[in-house]
């Protein structure tokens, strides 16, 4: 993708401490590529900084429930967008949440995070190995 | 809080339809089953905790993210071989 692309994609349940902010627009394009800007909409509404997990882990996979699907207006063929949240540690260091990502679907732009029992990544994987 | 003893097999009802039935019960665990709406969304508590605080530390402000990602594309990972 070489021109910048932007959505507004809805979080019906906002995200676990910012559950106030429901819009966020999706930024990409050559200027933040790998990353993609999430910026929240509104006064004091959050941005993050994110990554295909795919980017960071080969083979990633988030398992998805169907309530999940259906919170998200998605069938089970529907593609759907992976975004993990990154951090900049104090270290210096970033790390990317790979537990918990943002899940997208981009037919309905609805979008949540996704927050399963079990998984086998962790909140603070290392953005890039050492 | 409300406080409310339940049985095996018993359960409450929260709002409109919102269901919360005991369905065994160890020594140091219970199963609870919940029945709502898919739109409304059941969280464990501590794994919420969890990523609201990785959330608070992620979010930054339009500004400074600028510049994190700036500082970032030098350390991110290679785009993977087509």
């Amino acid at each position: 993708m070489s021109q910048p692309a932007h959505a507004v994609v809805e979080f019906r349940e906002g995200l676990p401490g910012f559950e106030a902010c429901r819009q966020f627009v999706i930024l990409s394009g050559p200027a933040v590529e790998p990353f993609t800007i999430v910026q929240g909409l509104g006064p004091d509404a959050p941005a993050f900084a994110a990554i295909d997990p795919l980017r960071v882990v080969d083979g990633y996979r988030a398992r998805l429930e169907p309530a999940d699907l259906a919170r998200l207006g998605a069938a089970d063929a529907t593609p759907l967008v992976f975004l993990a949240l990154v951090s900049a540690q104090p270290s210096g260091r970033a790390t990317v949440n790979l537990r918990a990502p943002l899940v997208i679907n981009p037919e309905t732009l609805r979008g949540i995070q996704l927050l399963g029992a079990e998984s086998a990544h962790a909140v603070d994987h290392p953005l890039r190995a050492a | 809080m409300l406080v409310v003893t339940r049985k095996l097999d018993e359960a409450i009802v929260i709002g409109d339809g919102i269901e919360v039935r005991v369905l065994r019960i160890g020594r140091d665990s219970i199963r609870l089953g919940v029945t709502a709406q898919p739109n409304v969304p059941v969280h464990r508590a501590e794994i919420y905790e969890q990523i609201r605080r990785a959330n608070a530390a992620a979010a930054a402000d339009a500004g400074t993210l600028t510049a994190l990602v700036t500082r970032l594309r030098d350390d991110a990972p290679e785009p993977p071989e087509e």
